[in-house]
């Protein structure tokens, strides 16, 4: 906001002329005098954003102007100036929504001059938060999940779905496929998203410091338990908790939190008072929680209890196209944050994004293709700007899904240019039969 | 010429250097005072003790304003005499006064 428009309403010329002069003296400041009532009402179209109201106007008493204006605009802040002290006066007009109350007396063009940077302040404040809480809502809004595939466009509809209600949702899926994206766009696009989404990963805190980190402590619960501390989930409190990576969580940590969804209460370490909490559930894990509970890792009544509304999210390789999408996505992103122009990517490029199989998912797509980003020197990304780092060549190799039979043979072949096409010496190696080699090259299935 | 009834220095303050401002808000004062104080005479005449109290009211910054000590606790007397429609054998007297005071004011300053 750079200018404050101020209204100043008093029948009183001298004291109207004396407030605009005090007003104005900050050149931010934009001062309109009106003599009565009306005529206030009548320039409301004006958006003031202050109105200086004296109490005692001939035509319309102070409270009737207050309540005209505060029915049409109830966002003006309105200061009561009046010439005598009087407090049950002051009390009501503050009752019907009067900013303050000011006394025609020494300290009035002070108080006058705090209340204008009071307000100023405040319309500031609040800008910029109506500008953040716009960019938090648009950042995780649904169609900043990217994806045209049959199996997002599922993932789209559960996430919408979870949203309307407060039922726990469970998100699984490979690493790197965007679990922490559904949670924040199901938390922000539903009732919770007023208070905060608390997101907390269960594998990244050390086992004994996790049930203080869930549920919080009280003073000397514990050695070094110096301050009294509020755990996540109060602090979720009316919003969201995410427990990521929740397969990670020990049994006995398990019996824990399943008391607490059943009770919605928790009770800090050290004290025995519970904490009443209202704070949808939402969680995530990499592993497969049924598998976990058939072998015992994982509670069977608490992952019933957490399972609500299960949603998948499908791994990369499976959304075909989506590859391409998000690879243009996401360099179209980058080279906006870093000022690089258009960038386009190339079929061959395309292909070979294409026919990998994306182990580290949405995340590795994400890093491959920033890099191939900064490697292109002529703006367009060529196969050869295409680097994937995988740590595992073995997932890629499986991913072509070949038979066992031509996985056999490529598995030799590479033996055979490794040491020289030397039959004995690979057959030793892979400990296999020398004929078995032979009978191969004769079927033309190796070369030599 | 006597004494000036009259003191400047709040409103001088308040103009911050402003001498402009100090003669518009004297020329301000000379051209609504005077109307009001006949008012409030003639509704004391008429015995009108509400309005009188209200214009006595809307007279009271402006001596505020302009430093006229004398007729500071007079002018809320009867303020609050016609505010809660009291007048008692005081009132002659101090409408008496401010009407003096305040004409010499008027006369003192419009020779400023």
């Amino acid at each position: 906001m750079d200018i404050l428009k101020i209204f100043v309403v008093d029948d009183n010329e001298l004291y109207s002329r004396m407030a605009q002069h005090h007003l104005s003296l900050n050149p931010d400041n934009e001062v309109e005098v009106f003599r009565g009532g009306k005529e206030c009402m009548d320039n409301l179209y004006k958006k003031p954003n202050l109105i200086f109201l004296d109490y005692s106007l001939p035509e319309m008493s102070g409270i009737e102007i207050l309540r005209k204006i505060k029915e049409t605009h109830p966002e003006i802040p309105v200061v009561i100036v009046s010439g005598q002290e009087d407090v049950s006066t002051a009390v009501n007009l503050l009752k019907e929504g009067a900013y303050d109350y000011i006394v025609k007396d020494d300290n009035a063009k002070e108080r006058m001059w705090n209340a204008s940077n009071h307000v100023r302040e405040n319309a500031r404040l609040r800008d910029e938060i109506d500008k953040l809480r716009e960019e938090v809502n648009q950042k995780y809004d649904f169609s900043n999940i990217k994806g045209n595939s049959p199996a997002i466009k599922n993932v789209f509809k559960l996430i919408e779905k979870a949203a309307q209600t407060n039922i726990t949702v469970s998100v699984t899926g490979e690493t790197g496929t965007g679990k922490e994206l559904v949670a924040k766009a199901i938390h922000y696009n539903s009732k919770f998203h007023k208070k905060s989404l608390v997101a907390v990963n269960i594998a990244a805190i050390p086992r004994d410091l996790l049930e203080s980190e869930l549920f919080g402590h009280e003073k000397g619960a514990f050695t070094g338990a110096i301050n009294k501390r509020i755990g996540k989930f109060e602090e979720a409190n009316g919003g969201t908790i995410f427990l990521d990576e929740i397969g990670e969580m020990d049994l006995q940590l398990q019996a824990k939190l399943l008391r607490v969804l059943q009770e919605k209460e928790v009770t800090r370490i050290g004290s025995n008072q519970a904490v009443k909490i209202n704070a949808r559930v939402i969680v995530a894990t990499h592993r497969n929680l049924a598998e976990e509970v058939k072998s015992g890792n994982f509670r069977e009544d608490l992952y019933y209890r957490l399972l609500g509304l299960p949603i998948e999210l499908p791994p990369l390789r499976e959304r075909e196209n989506d590859i391409v999408l998000l690879a243009k996505h996401f360099v179209d992103e980058f080279a906006r944050e870093n000022k690089l122009g258009k960038i386009q990517i190339t079929n061959g490029a395309q292909k070979k994004l294409l026919n990998y199989r994306w182990p580290g998912n949405v995340r590795e797509l994400k890093a491959v293709v920033e890099l191939a980003t900064v490697m292109v020197d002529d703006g367009k990304i060529e196969e050869r700007d295409i680097n994937f780092s995988s740590t595992s060549t073995m997932d890629n190799l499986i991913s072509e899904e070949a038979t066992l039979k031509d996985y056999t043979a490529r598995i030799i072949q590479h033996y055979l240019d490794k040491y020289d096409r030397n039959v004995v010496k690979v057959a030793h190696k892979l400990d296999i039969g020398k004929s078995t080699i032979y009978r191969m090259i004769k079927n033309n299935e190796l070369t030599i | 010429m006597s004494d000036k009834v009259y003191d400047l220095s709040q409103l001088e303050e308040l103009a911050g250097g402003s001498e402009e401002f100090v003669h518009s808000m004297i020329e301000t004062f000379l051209e609504h005072t005077p109307g009001q104080l006949e008012e409030m005479k003639t509704a004391h005449a008429q015995k009108d003790w509400k309005t009188m109290g209200g214009i006595a009211h809307k007279i009271k910054p402006n001596i505020d304003l302009f430093g006229i000590k004398s007729i500071y606790s007079e002018i809320r007397e009867v303020e609050n005499k016609g505010k809660n429609e009291q007048p008692d054998e005081a009132l002659n007297g101090e409408i008496g006064k401010v009407d003096e005071v305040l004409k010499t004011a008027f006369e003192q300053l419009r020779t400023l």
